[in-house]
C-alpha cells in the first residue's frame, strides 16, 4: 500500500511538469502564435517516441504537514525521442514557466542533455525558445552572488559539434546564452514574425539610444540574411519539417556513414543543358534548372537561402546518394564571392568534411568582389579562409566549370593537391582574371605606340580570344575534360557512387586558418 | 496603400529600365538592368505592385543598397 502512495506522488508531480506554467501562461504563449514546449516536441518527433529525462526536476512547495504542495516545473525540458524512425536527443524551453530563463536544475539538464547525446552519438536538436539557460537579474538577489560567467555549458556544446549533428530552431524571442545556442549548430531555422535572436533585446538596446522593435532589432529579415541562423521558416511546423529534412542527409554522428535512399524511378531530362548557359557571356541565367536537372528528383536542400547568395548549396542526392553541394548564382554580384559567401562556403565545407559528404561544386566565378564596400567588408580574410578551409577537405570533390573561373577566387574550385573529379562545359572560360579589364593594362605601351590605337585594342582582343577557347586549355591537359553538358549526370553518378567507400568515417582533423 | 523600394543588391550602371511608372508588375519581374562584374545583372521585384517612381536612367551609375524604383 505504502508504494501506491510514492507512485500516487510521482503521478503527482509528473502532472506539475506536464501543466507547465499554467492554462494562463499556456494561454499567453497560444495568444502569441506559437505552441508550447511540449507540443513542440510531440511535433517535431515521430509519434509516441519521446522518453523524457528530468521530467521531476523544478521547485517544490511544501504544506506544514511536509506533504507536496505544488511544483513549478523546470524550464528545460528533454529526453530521447526518433526523427523519421532514427535516435535523437531534443531539448526545449518553456516559455510559460519564467519566460524560460535559468532557473533550478535548467543549467545541469542543459549540461545533461549535451552530454547524451556525445555519448549516444545521436543529432542533437534544440528547440530554443527564452535566454535557454542564460541569466536573469532576478538570479542576482535569491543566489546572493554575481556568478562569472564561464559557459560551463559551452564545453559540451563544442565538442559535441565535431560529434553529432546539431540543430537549433529559434521559436520565439531568444536572447544572450538562448541565441548563442541557436548560432553554435550546423544548421538554424527561425519563424519569421515570432521568433527573434539577439544579443540583448529591444529595452536594453534602448539605452543606446536605438529605438527598435524586435523583429527590426534580430527578426529573421536581419540574422538570416547575415548569416548569423540559415534559414527563415514560415511556421513552426515549417521549421520542424526544415530541421527533419537537414538530419535525413546526414549520419547520425561522425561514426556513421550518411544514409542513403532509393534511386529516383525517373530521371529529368538532361538535353536542354546544352543551352543552360547564354552565349553572350554578359547574360545571366538561373542556376536551379540546372540542379533540379542533376540532382535526384525533389532531393535538393538548400541552406541559407537569403545570405552569401553569391552561391546556392546545400545538401542533394544523386542516384540516392548524399552529397554537399555549392553552385555559383550569376543573379548575385554576377556569382563573385563577396565575404558573406565565402563564410557560407566554409560552413558548407565544414559540415560535408565532418559528417564524410562528398562535395559536388558548380563554378562561375569571375572572383572575389571588387570594389570599396568589398575591401572594407574584408572580402580577401574571408576568402583566404574559404580557399584554406577548401585545401584542408579530403572528401571526394566534383568540380564542374560551367562558366568563368577566374583569380583567386575561382582557384578556390577544389583541392589542388590531391585528385579531384573536374570537368569544364565547352562554356568556359577561365584565367588570371577576364583580359577584357586587364587588356588595356598589359598592352598599354603596343596600343599607345599605334597609328590607330582603338584598331590595335580590337586586333589584340581578338588575338587573347583565340587563346582563351577552354579547347586550347584541354590540348594542354591544363583542365582534364570538357563535356557534353548531357552527360554530366552520368559523370555525377560515377562519382557518387566511387566516393562511397571514400566517406567510411575518419578522424576529424582541420589545420590552422589565416 | 503601403510603398515599397526596388533596391540594387550591386552598384554598377544601369543599361537598362525595363519599367515605366504606372506599370503592374509581378514578383521576380525584371525592374532594371546593372552592368557590372562585366555582367548584365537583373534586379527584380521581390512582390508584385504598381510602379509609382522610377528613380534611375539608363546611363547612371548606382550604388549598392541605392533604391531603384518605388512600387505600391
Amino acid at each position: 500500500m505504502s508504494r501506491n502512495k510514492e507512485l500516487i506522488e510521482l503521478e503527482q508531480r509528473k502532472a506539475f511538469s506536464l501543466a507547465m506554467g499554467g492554462p494562463d501562461k499556456v494561454k499567453r504563449q497560444h495568444d502569441k502564435g506559437k505552441l508550447t514546449v511540449r507540443e513542440r516536441i510531440e511535433r517535431f518527433v515521430d509519434a509516441g517516441t519521446f522518453v523524457e529525462v528530468g521530467i521531476l526536476a523544478g521547485q517544490s512547495e511544501y504544506n506544514e504537514d511536509l506533504t507536496l504542495k505544488k511544483v513549478i516545473p523546470s524550464n528545460f525540458i528533454m529526453g530521447r525521442a526518433k526523427v523519421d524512425g532514427r535516435p535523437v536527443v531534443v531539448v526545449g524551453d518553456d516559455f510559460t514557466v519564467r519566460g524560460g530563463s535559468n532557473e533550478g536544475a535548467v543549467g545541469e539538464k542543459l549540461i545533461f542533455a549535451e552530454q547524451m547525446a556525445y555519448d549516444l552519438c545521436v543529432p542533437m536538436v534544440r528547440l530554443i525558445d527564452g535566454t535557454g539557460g542564460g541569466g536573469s537579474v532576478k538570479n542576482l538577489e535569491k543566489k546572493g552572488y554575481a556568478s562569472l560567467p564561464q559557459m560551463k555549458s559551452w564545453s559540451y556544446v563544442a565538442r559535441n559539434l565535431s560529434r553529432v549533428p546539431v540543430v537549433s530552431l529559434a521559436l520565439g524571442s531568444v536572447a544572450g546564452k538562448g541565441a548563442a545556442r541557436v548560432a553554435g549548430s550546423h544548421y538554424s531555422v527561425m519563424v519569421q514574425e515570432t521568433s527573434q535572436v539577439f544579443v540583448a533585446g529591444p529595452p536594453i538596446v534602448a539605452k543606446l539610444g536605438q529605438k527598435v522593435e524586435k523583429n527590426e532589432l534580430g527578426g529573421s529579415t536581419i540574422h538570416t540574411r547575415n548569416g548569423v541562423v540559415d534559414d527563415e521558416a514560415e511556421s513552426e511546423e515549417h521549421a520542424f519539417s526544415r530541421a527533419r529534412k537537414f538530419l535525413s542527409y546526414l549520419p547520425s554522428s561522425v561514426q556513421e556513414t550518411a544514409p542513403t535512399t532509393d534511386a529516383p524511378k525517373h530521371v529529368p531530362d538532361q538535353s536542354w543543358l546544352v543551352d543552360a548557359i547564354p552565349e553572350n557571356s554578359r547574360k545571366v541565367y538561373k542556376i536551379w534548372p540546372v540542379l533540379t536537372t542533376l540532382f535526384d528528383e525533389d532531393s535538393i536542400f538548400e541552406i541559407g537561402k537569403n545570405w552569401g547568395k553569391s552561391i546556392v548549396s546545400g545538401v542533394a542526392r544523386i542516384k540516392g546518394r548524399a552529397v554537399a553541394f555549392a553552385a555559383s548564382n550569376p543573379y548575385h554580384y554576377g556569382g563573385s564571392w563577396d565575404r558573406q559567401t565565402a563564410e557560407k562556403f566554409v560552413r558548407l565545407v565544414d559540415v560535408a568534411e565532418l559528417f564524410r559528404l562528398p562535395v559536388v561544386h558548380l563554378i562561375d566565378n569571375p572572383g572575389f568582389m571588387v570594389g570599396l564596400d568589398a575591401e572594407k567588408s574584408a572580402v580577401m580574410r574571408a576568402g583566404v579562409r574559404a580557399l584554406t578551409a577548401v585545401s584542408q577537405t579530403t572528401v571526394p570533390w566534383f568540380s564542374l566549370i560551367i562558366r568563368r573561373a577566374f583569380g583567386v577566387g575561382g582557384g578556390a574550385h577544389q583541392n589542388s593537391n590531391r585528385f579531384n573529379f573536374r570537368y569544364a562545359w565547352p562554356s568556359a572560360q577561365w584565367g588570371s582574371l577576364p583580359f577584357e579589364g586587364g587588356l588595356e593594362v598589359a598592352y598599354r605601351a603596343e596600343i599607345e605606340a599605334a597609328k590607330d590605337p582603338e584598331a590595335k585594342h580590337r586586333e589584340i582582343k581578338a588575338r587573347l580570344e583565340s587563346v582563351v577557347s577552354p579547347f586550347r586549355t584541354a590540348e594542354n591537359f591544363n583542365v582534364e575534360d570538357i563535356i557534353d553538358p548531357r552527360e554530366t549526370r552520368e559523370r555525377l553518378v560515377e562519382f557518387a557512387e566511387l566516393s562511397a567507400k571514400l566517406c567510411q568515417p575518419r578522424e576529424y582533423m582541420v589545420g590552422y586558418r589565416p | 496603400m503601403s510603398i515599397h523600394k526596388i533596391t540594387s543588391h550591386i552598384s554598377g550602371h544601369i543599361v537598362d529600365c525595363e519599367v515605366n511608372v504606372g506599370d503592374k508588375i509581378a514578383e521576380g519581374d525584371t525592374v532594371v538592368m546593372v552592368e557590372s562584374m562585366k555582367m548584365e545583372i537583373p534586379i527584380e521585384s521581390d512582390r508584385s505592385g504598381k510602379v509609382t517612381e522610377l528613380l534611375v536612367n539608363v546611363d547612371d551609375d548606382v550604388a549598392e543598397g541605392q533604391v531603384v524604383v518605388v512600387i505600391s
